[in-house]
């Protein structure tokens, strides 16, 4: 099987002339898909995305992907909210306008009746923190994506694990990965290019 | 190389690594695809003609409720049955009641999901959309019973036109943020764990109109390993939250009542009180919800499983009987206490006025949830959902009891009275049952009702596992 014949008919995604904009594949197992990722690492690619219908155990370490500084944020989220929350209540308490009721402290040493608000707050911040992080971490929102090129993948993708190793990797060569792909067991490689814009 | 579906093959039987079996996720050995098949049927069907009955019914209650709303707003509050010395009546009472069925939707997504509880996978999605909409239920009563609506903005935490800030040390402002925060994170709980199936809409969508709103909301997820990595870490921050704030939100509202010194409110156990009963009502709401849609879509027997339903029963009897406890408790501590206005309080709601909805309460709520110790009635589904919508019942009648009976006889004889409801009182609470069941049926036609990334992820032969295919060091890692 020669590599000059895989490269004349890789299927092409998108439009021919524009320039390529990543390698798709599709793996029928999670398996599958996980042993591709430790392969193209050895292979020193670094420039590619897996893409999965539900998390797969396993993938984001195969990926060597840093743990989701997620819940970093969201600390600093709460931590912000708690100190928002006692003093969106105690400066009007103590300072602004003091409302005494019964002759009842209204200072630090009332503190227990300030928590309710400040933990509902904290609570409410640290989601809002939670998934906006989660939104923006992940690149969204984000309506285009040169991979909708790709029939397959933008019409079912719940229809397998696919992956897409760009073109502006370092180690990036069609028919070498094609050629490696083959061997990894993946079908439905394709060159997915980037769509013509309607202005054109 | 051609492409059968080795997804499906990978279902078939790999060693048993569980020493003790848990019951299957899904029945009928159904794969990853037959999940997404059978959720999304349900959304891209043709509209059936149950659903525009059943959503003019409800949408028509809603209206009818709506316009009652408005009447009492350009009337005022005397339009209700609520006056001196029960100045909280339908109005706290339906409050407290939607509230607290919201509570137990948080807690079957929330509190199962961090417990590792894997047979509510297939009902959290629906219990946490239950919540959003019975928060907006509840969320109606506090704006308008203040009576003059313009002034609600006395609640917020901005100085008055006489420079006066609100009052921080009073529950009833706790609430105002309780409720709040409540609303928002559970929605957010709620939406974001559907950003990956509003995908997969997206992708099977086959009109322009579809492709577009589904494409809209689901912001562009693709699913990628970077993707999947942060949203999992958010499941499990915002499971955190929402599980602290339930906690949190039941016992500020029921903090409303406790912190005053009226006898039948004034105790420390209210939180609790509340609480139980929360997830007592909620895990009835449920079963009230998802036995029908069960019925109505066949494709669901297989993913809301009998044994599931045998759990959420088992949670009903468990909830009952704390609230059973609680009764007990409260009338041994009246009695206790030898504390004259609480003895009369208790002996007034069970010999007075009140007399009637204390005792339907009681005589449901102690006896109903008990049937479930018994496996042939939890097994018995149309006994069951008739069994969940009498401890609905029952609890609503509890809510009543607790806010009306204490308010209508506390300590001076002189102050003593009743309450009766008027007609825009009924009108009212039927029309928050029908904003309730009219998202409900939006929710069921226009969003997955099942959270099919997360089944799944938990479907046998979907993970990659050591000793199965692949002898190689990445599946190594996985563990």
């Amino acid at each position: 099987m020669s590599i000059h014949f895989q490269g004349h008919h890789l299927p092409v995604a998108g439009s021919k002339e524009e320039p390529l904009y990543a390698l798709g594949a599709r793996f029928e197992t999670p398996e599958a898909l996980v042993h591709a990722v430790d392969r193209l690492r050895d292979k020193g690619v670094s420039l590619y995305e897996c893409f999965t219908p539900y998390p797969i155990h396993g993938l984001a370490e195969a990926m060597k992907l840093p743990k989701s500084i997620l819940s970093l944020l969201v600390l600093g989220g709460g931590v912000s909210a708690v100190l928002i929350a006692l003093s969106m209540q105690l400066i009007p308490s103590c300072i602004i306008y003091p409302l005494v009721v019964d002759g009842k402290p209204l200072n630090l040493l009332a503190l227990p009746q300030y928590v309710p608000i400040v933990v509902a707050l904290t609570l409410m911040i640290g989601a809002i923190t939670a998934v906006t992080g989660m939104i923006l971490l992940g690149g969204m929102p984000r309506w285009n994506n040169p991979m909708f090129a790709w029939d397959l993948f933008a019409k079912d993708a719940s229809r397998g694990f696919f992956i897409a190793i760009e073109a502006r990797d370092r180690n990036f060569s069609t028919s070498a990965l094609t050629e490696l792909l083959h061997e990894l067991g993946a079908g439905d490689i394709t060159a997915i290019h980037q769509e013509a814009s309607e202005e054109k | 190389m051609s492409t059968p579906s080795i997804i499906t093959a990978t279902e078939t039987e790999r060693p048993d690594l569980h020493v003790l079996e848990r019951p299957p996720q899904v029945l009928n050995n159904r794969g990853p695809l037959w999940v997404t098949d059978a959720v999304c049927s349900i959304v891209e069907g043709k509209t059936p003609l149950w659903w525009y009955a059943a959503i003019a019914f409800t949408g028509t209650l809603a209206a009818i409720g709506g316009a009652c709303i408005l009447y009492m707003i350009c009337t005022g509050v005397g339009v209700w049955g609520s006056n001196s010395p029960c100045f909280w009546a339908w109005d706290i009472t339906n409050f407290i009641f939607w509230v607290s069925m919201a509570h137990a939707g948080s807690l079957i997504s929330a509190l199962l999901f961090l417990t590792r509880q894997r047979w509510s996978l297939s009902i959290s999605r629906a219990a946490e959309a239950m919540t959003v909409f019975a928060i907006i239920c509840a969320g109606v009563y506090p704006a308008i019973h203040i009576g003059r609506v313009w002034f609600v903005w006395f609640l917020f935490p901005v100085p008055n036109s006489y420079g006066m800030w609100p009052n921080f040390s009073s529950p009833l402002l706790w609430d105002v943020f309780a409720v709040t925060s409540y609303l928002t994170v559970s929605s957010l709980f709620w939406f974001a764990g559907m950003i990956p199936d509003l995908a997969v809409l997206r992708d099977r969508a086959t009109t322009k109109v579809r492709k577009f709103a589904y494409g809209i909301v689901s912001l562009g997820w693709l699913g990628t390993a970077r993707q999947w990595r942060h949203y999992e870490m958010m499941y499990v921050l915002l499971a955190g939250l929402t599980s602290v704030l339930v906690v949190t939100v039941t016992t500020i509202v029921a903090s409303d009542c406790a912190t005053s010194v009226i006898p039948g409110w004034h105790a420390t156990i209210f939180p609790f009180y509340f609480m139980v009963g929360a997830v007592y009502s909620g895990s009835a709401a449920i079963l009230t919800l998802l036995l029908p849609l069960r019925l109505i879509y066949p494709q669901l027997r297989d993913l809301i499983t009998p044994s599931q339903l045998d759990k959420v029963c088992k949670l009903l009897l468990m909830m009952g009987s704390c609230v059973a406890y609680v009764y007990v408790f409260e009338l041994f501590n009246a009695w206790y206490s030898a504390n004259p206005f609480e003895r009369g309080a208790f002996w007034e709601r069970f010999t007075g006025s009140s007399a009637w909805y204390a005792i339907t309460c009681l005589s449901i709520n102690l006896t109903v949830p008990q049937l479930f110790w018994f496996k042939a009635v939890r097994r018995c589904l149309p006994l069951v959902f008739i069994l969940a919508i009498l401890c609905n019942v029952g609890m609503w009648f509890e809510r009543f009891m607790i806010v009306t009976s204490t308010l209508t006889h506390d300590f001076l004889p002189s102050s003593w009275g009743n309450f009766h409801p008027t007609i825009v009182d009924i009108l009212t609470a039927t029309g928050t049952l029908g904003i309730f069941f009219t998202l409900f049926l939006l929710f069921i036609r226009f969003v997955p009702i099942m959270s099919m990334n997360e089944l799944k992820a938990v479907l046998p032969g979907t993970q990659p596992h050591a000793g199965v295919g692949h002898s190689n060091h990445s599946t190594e890692e996985t563990h």
